[in-house]
């Protein structure tokens, strides 16, 4: 069901260096820190949309991807050493925007940079 | 096809689907349970159905940030109401409405038992005691 919606795996999905997209929010991770990944994906699309992260209830990400999935294979307690502090990244499509997620804990929200900007 | 049944000599044009179909209905419901089980929040979410049949979310993330915060549910803030209430409608509720373990209604956002719930009540209930107890006691208190 996860990643349905467009993951990097696939041949024509735009990856976030692609001068088409440009960052718009970022958040960091902590996986000792009391928000999951899934809250912090919210709070950084919420950010990206001018919203506030209880507002933004459709579609809920879970359709997009499977965050905890993402968590336990990035941040495991099994997850030890060079692994965790490698620069793995995931990218995945929720509502119009691009979202990666790195390893080492950030969370950055791309939008289209042909698209209107909110500055 | 990938993977033929080394039992399945004589039926070996079966398609996969009938393979499935063929395995007992009792096997394929346990999956369900083992997929509930295998996060705190999901246990936390069945223990409160145990307690009580019908949540809000909103009463749910209260319940949950004041488990994982060990403070009394009057206790916790709305920030960390939030971040749990986020957490549970954008990937925990729908994970265990895939399982069929609860129902959510997305306009008076009720939760309720599932058709599976039962069988993951019945599995709690047999390990929670020496366990989960300390979680399934805060789950089921009536705050």
């Amino acid at each position: 069901m996860s990643g349905d919606s467009g993951g990097s795996a696939s041949g024509d999905a735009p990856g976030a260096m692609d001068a088409r997209w440009s960052q718009v929010a970022q958040r960091h991770y902590d996986p000792d820190g009391d928000a999951d990944l899934t809250t912090v994906i919210v709070f950084a699309v919420a950010e990206a949309e001018g919203v506030d992260p209880a507002d933004l209830t459709s579609p809920p990400l879970y359709e997009c991807v499977d965050a905890a999935a993402i968590e336990d294979a990035f941040f495991g307690s099994d997850v030890f050493g060079a692994s965790r502090r490698g620069t793995d990244t995931v990218e995945f499509r929720y509502i119009e925007y691009l979202v990666r997620i790195r390893s080492d804990g950030w969370v950055q929200v791309y939008a289209r940079a042909d698209a209107d900007s909110p500055e | 096809m990938d993977n033929p049944d080394p039992n399945d000599g004589a039926a070996s044009d079966a398609l996969p689907a009938e393979d499935a179909l063929a395995l007992s209905p009792d096997v394929l419901e346990l999956d369900p349970v083992y997929e509930a089980l295998g996060h705190p929040r999901w246990r936390y979410l069945c223990y409160t159905l145990l307690e009580d049949d019908e949540w809000s979310l909103t009463d749910l993330a209260t319940k949950v940030a004041a488990w994982e915060h060990g403070v009394s549910a009057a206790d916790v803030t709305d920030c960390q109401r939030e971040r749990v209430y986020v957490s549970l409608y954008h990937a925990h509720v729908p994970k265990l409405v895939d399982e069929g373990v609860i129902t959510f209604d997305e306009t008076t956002e009720r939760i309720t038992a599932g058709e599976h719930a039962e069988q993951v009540l019945a599995a709690l209930r047999g390990m929670g005691a020496s366990l989960d107890s300390d979680q399934e006691a805060h789950a089921r208190a009536d705050e």
